[in-house]
C-alpha cells in the first residue's frame, strides 16, 4: 500500500512537471512567431495591462526590421519619447518584414485577434479587413491636432471606406527610374531616354558593354507587376484600366493591355533583367543597383534614402518612365500611396491606442525630416531640404513628386487577391519564356471572371 | 511479457494528457480543415457554405493543382528510390570500411543543418555564372560552357534541381537508418553462412535482405510521406515559381490560403493532402508487409 502511495504521488508529480515543460514549450513558440522582438508575447501583454487602469501596453506591429535605415530609428526614437512621457504605458514593438508580416496578419485575422496597431495596404488589400470589422475608424484620431491637414490632399481616400478613415498611411511614393550615371557614361548614353524605343536602345547598348540594365528581384513577383504596369499606364494613354476592367468597360483583352505585355516581352528579349531574376528576392534586386552593378532600378521613391546610403550614392539620378509608341503623359506615375498604420477594433486599450497613433503620426514628418528621409512620406513637411543637406537625388526626387498629374496604384492594390496572384505569377512568367500576349491576356481575364 | 501492476487510473494519469493534447492538436484541426474546405471563404470577412464546390473546382478547373501533385509524387517517388542506394552504401560501409561510424556521420551532416540554410546554400551553388554560381562556375571551368542552366529558372529543370538537393540533404538520413539496420544483424549468422558456403552478394540476398525489411520500410514510409509533405525547401528556394513550375501541394496550398486569400480552397487542398498521404502510407504499409512476410 505505501508504495501504491508513493507511486500515485510520483505519478502527480511527474503529470505537473509534463504539464510545466508544455507551458514552457508554448512560450517559447510564441516567442519565436515575434521574431525580433524583445520580450514576452503580444497578445498576452496587452490583456495583462489593462484591468488594474495602471500600466498598460500597447502591441505595435511594424514592417521597418532593417536598422540601418531611417524608418527603424523613427519608430524606436518615437515611441520611447512617448513612453517618457506617458510612463504608465508601454509600446510593445512586433517588428517584422513586409512579407512576414502580411501572413502574420492574415493568421490573426482569421482569429479575430490582430495587435492594437497593424499596418495595412491601400485600397483592395485592407478591404476585408474593414469588411470583417477588424478596423477601427480613425475620425476622431485625424481630428485631434490638426492631424487631418497634415496629409496630402486626397492621400487617406485610398483607406477611406463609407465615410470613414480606417489607416494613416506612412508614405506618398512614386514610381521612377532611379540610374547609374557614371554607367550611363561608360556606356555612352548621354541622356536619360524619354520614349521606350529610346529605353530598349539604351538597354541594349549597356547590355553589349556588359553591364547588367535593370536591377530587379522577381522571386517577389510584385517587382515585375509593378514595372509592367508602368508600361501598361503609357499604352493605355493614361491611368484608369484596371477601373474600366472593374466597372465593365473593358476586359484584360484590350489592346493596350496585350500591347503592354509585347513590349515588356520586349524588354525581356533584349536581355534587360539579370540571370535567373526570379530567383532573387526583391531586396538582392536591389542590392545589384545598390552596389553599382545594374545600371536601371525601376522601384518606388521609397527607396531613395536606402540608395543615399549605399555605395552607389552621389552617382544616382531619377527620370520619369519614357512614354511608349507615343502614348501616355510622363508626369503620370505608378502611385505608392504607403503601407499605413491601423488600430484594432477590438484592442482592449482602445483609447490610449488612439492617443498614441494621434501621438506617432502627428510628430512622424518632423522626425523624419531629421533623419533624411523626408522624401515621400505621406504628409506636408516644412522645411527646406538643400538647407537640411539632403541630397541632390532626394532633391530630384522631391521636384518629380512636384510634376505628378495622377497616375495608378499597383495590380494587388486595385484588384482582388486572387485574380493578382494570377497576374503576377503571368508576369513572372514573362521573365522566363516567350509567351504569347493574348494568351497572357485571356489568362487574366478568365481569373478575373472567375474571382468576381 | 511482464505486465506493469499498475491500476488503470494511474495508466491513464500518464496518457491521458497526451492523448487529449494529441486530440486536440492534431485531429481537431484536421476535422476543422475538412470543414473549412467546405467553405467559401478569405479567412477574414463571412465565410459561405459551399459544399463540395472547392473540391470540384481543385479537380477539374484549377490549372495549377494537377502539375503540383505531379511534381509531389514525382519528388515522393524520386526520394524512395534513393533508399536502395543507401542500402547499398550501408552494406558496402559496413563491410569494407573499418571505422564506417565516422563516414556515416559526415554524411548525416546535412540532415542537421536547417533548410533554409540548406536551400540558401543551394541557391549561391546554382546561381549563373554572372552571379558567381560555382555549379556553372566549374562547367565553365570545365569547357562544358553548352551544359550550364540556370537552375532555378528555367521552368523545365527547376523542379529536378529542388529534387536533387532534398536526396542530398536526406541521403545521410536514411544511410544512417540503414546503417543502423545492417550493423543490428548479429555476426554469428554471416559467419554460419559462410560456413554452409553463402558470401558476398549471396549472403547479402539472403541474410541482409531478409532481416533489413522492417528498417527498409521505416526509411521508405518516412521519405514517402516526408516528400508529399515537402514546402521550406521550395518556399526557400522558389517559392514555387517561376510561374508555379515548381508548385508542390503543400506551396499550393499556402499561396491559395495565404496570398490569393482563399482560405477554404486552401483547406480543402489541405484535406486532399491529408488523404493522400493516408492512402500512400496503407499501401506502402501493405506492400511491404506482404514482402515482410514473404522472406520471414
Amino acid at each position: 500500500m505505501a508504495t501504491g502511495k508513493r507511486f500515485k504521488t510520483l505519478s502527480i508529480a511527474l503529470t505537473a512537471a509534463m504539464a510545466l515543460s508544455l507551458t514552457a514549450c508554448g512560450n517559447s513558440n510564441n516567442n519565436e512567431g515575434n521574431t525580433s522582438s524583445s520580450s514576452a508575447s503580444p497578445s498576452s501583454g496587452s490583456t495583462s495591462g489593462g484591468d488594474s487602469g495602471k500600466k498598460v501596453t500597447i502591441t505595435f506591429q511594424n514592417i521597418y526590421p532593417d536598422p540601418t535605415t531611417p524608418n527603424y530609428k523613427m519608430v524606436r526614437q518615437l515611441v520611447s519619447q512617448y513612453e517618457k512621457e506617458h510612463p504608465n504605458i508601454h509600446i510593445e514593438l512586433d517588428t517584422l518584414n513586409t512579407d512576414q508580416q502580411k501572413v502574420k496578419l492574415k493568421t490573426q485575422a482569421a482569429s479575430k485577434e490582430i495587435p492594437d496597431i497593424t499596418m495595412v495596404n491601400p485600397a483592395a488589400q485592407m478591404k476585408p479587413f474593414v469588411d470583417a470589422g477588424l478596423l477601427a475608424p480613425l475620425n476622431d484620431v485625424i481630428d485631434k491636432g490638426g492631424l487631418k491637414d497634415t496629409y496630402q490632399a486626397g492621400l487617406l481616400d485610398y483607406y477611406s471606406f463609407n465615410g470613414n478613415v480606417y489607416a494613416l498611411p506612412d508614405g506618398n511614393n512614386i514610381e521612377v527610374v532611379f540610374y547609374n550615371k557614371d554607367l550611363f557614361q561608360q556606356a555612352g548614353i548621354s541622356a536619360p531616354p524619354t520614349t521606350f524605343d529610346e529605353f530598349l536602345q539604351d538597354v541594349k547598348t549597356l547590355k553589349s558593354k556588359g553591364i547588367t540594365p535593370l536591377a530587379i528581384g522577381e522571386k517577389d513577383s510584385w517587382t515585375g507587376s509593378f514595372l509592367f504596369m508602368n508600361i501598361l499606364l503609357r499604352t493605355n494613354g493614361g491611368p484608369g484600366f484596371l477601373k474600366d476592367v472593374v466597372d465593365g468597360k473593358k476586359t484584360f483583352n484590350d489592346p493596350a493591355f496585350v500591347e503592354a505585355v509585347d513590349r515588356f516581352q520586349d524588354l525581356v528579349q533584349a536581355g534587360a533583367f539579370p540571370d535567373g531574376a526570379t530567383s532573387i528576392d526583391a531586396n538582392a534586386g536591389g542590392n545589384i543597383f545598390k552596389s553599382g552593378k545594374a545600371a536601371m532600378w525601376i522601384i518606388g521613391t521609397w527607396e531613395t534614402g536606402a540608395i543615399d546610403a549605399s555605395s552607389v550614392a552621389g552617382k544616382v539620378g531619377a527620370f520619369q518612365f519614357p512614354t511608349v509608341d507615343g502614348k501616355g503623359d510622363p508626369n503620370e506615375f505608378m502611385l505608392a500611396p504607403g503601407s499605413a498604420f491601423a488600430i484594432s477594433a477590438n484592442s482592449e486599450h482602445l483609447q490610449e491606442t488612439k492617443d498614441f497613433l494621434n501621438y506617432f503620426t502627428l510628430n512622424l514628418p518632423k522626425t523624419q525630416f531629421d533623419l533624411k528621409n523626408a522624401v515621400g512620406i505621406g504628409q506636408k513637411v516644412d522645411g527646406d531640404l538643400k538647407a537640411a543637406g539632403y541630397s541632390d537625388l532626394a532633391i530630384t526626387v522631391a521636384g518629380l513628386f512636384n510634376q505628378v498629374k495622377g497616375g495608378d496604384l499597383s495590380f494587388d492594390n486595385t484588384m482582388n487577391p486572387a485574380t493578382s496572384q494570377v497576374h503576377l505569377s503571368s508576369i513572372q512568367n514573362l521573365f522566363v519564356q516567350k509567351v504569347d500576349s493574348a494568351q497572357v491576356a485571356k489568362e487574366h481575364q478568365s481569373a478575373y471572371e472567375s474571382n468576381k | 511479457m511482464k505486465v506493469l501492476k499498475v491500476p488503470a487510473r494511474t495508466i491513464a494519469v500518464f496518457v491521458l494528457p497526451c492523448l487529449v493534447l494529441y486530440v486536440c492538436l492534431v485531429f481537431m484541426p484536421i476535422a476543422v480543415s475538412f470543414y473549412t474546405g467546405l467553405l467559401q471563404w478569405d479567412g477574414i470577412t463571412g465565410a459561405k457554405f459551399v459544399g463540395l464546390a472547392n473540391f470540384k473546382t481543385m479537380f477539374t478547373s484549377d490549372p495549377i493543382f494537377w502539375p503540383a501533385v505531379r511534381h509531389t509524387l514525382l519528388y515522393a517517388v524520386a526520394s524512395m528510390l534513393e533508399i536502395p542506394l543507401c542500402l547499398w552504401m550501408a552494406i558496402m560501409l559496413s563491410r569494407h570500411v573499418k571505422k564506417g561510424n565516422t563516414l556515416v556521420s559526415i554524411y548525416f551532416t546535412p540532415v542537421i543543418l536547417s533548410i533554409v540554410i540548406i536551400g540558401q546554400l543551394w541557391k549561391t551553388i546554382y546561381n549563373p555564372v554572372s552571379a558567381g554560381g560555382m555549379l556553372n562556375g566549374v562547367l565553365v571551368a570545365l569547357g562544358l560552357d553548352s551544359w550550364t542552366h540556370n537552375w532555378l529558372t528555367e521552368p523545365k529543370i527547376a523542379m529536378f534541381a529542388l529534387y536533387f538537393v532534398s536526396l542530398w540533404q536526406y541521403f545521410g538520413y536514411h544511410l544512417l537508418i540503414q546503417y543502423t539496420g545492417v550493423q543490428n544483424i548479429p555476426d554469428e549468422i554471416y559467419e554460419a553462412a559462410k560456413i554452409d558456403g553463402a558470401d558476398g552478394f549471396k549472403a547479402d540476398l539472403h541474410i541482409t535482405l531478409p532481416l533489413i525489411v522492417p528498417i527498409f520500410k521505416v526509411s521508405l514510409v518516412l521519405a514517402f510521406i516526408g516528400s508529399l509533405q515537402a514546402f521550406e525547401l521550395v518556399m526557400v528556394m522558389t517559392g514555387g515559381g517561376p510561374a508555379h513550375a515548381t508548385d508542390v501541394i503543400s506551396t499550393h496550398m499556402y499561396n491559395s490560403s495565404f496570398l490569393s486569400l482563399k482560405y477554404g480552397y486552401g483547406s480543402a487542398i489541405a484535406a486532399f493532402l491529408v488523404i493522400l498521404c493516408l492512402i500512400c502510407t496503407v499501401i506502402i504499409n501493405t506492400v511491404m508487409g506482404k514482402l515482410e512476410r514473404k522472406f520471414s
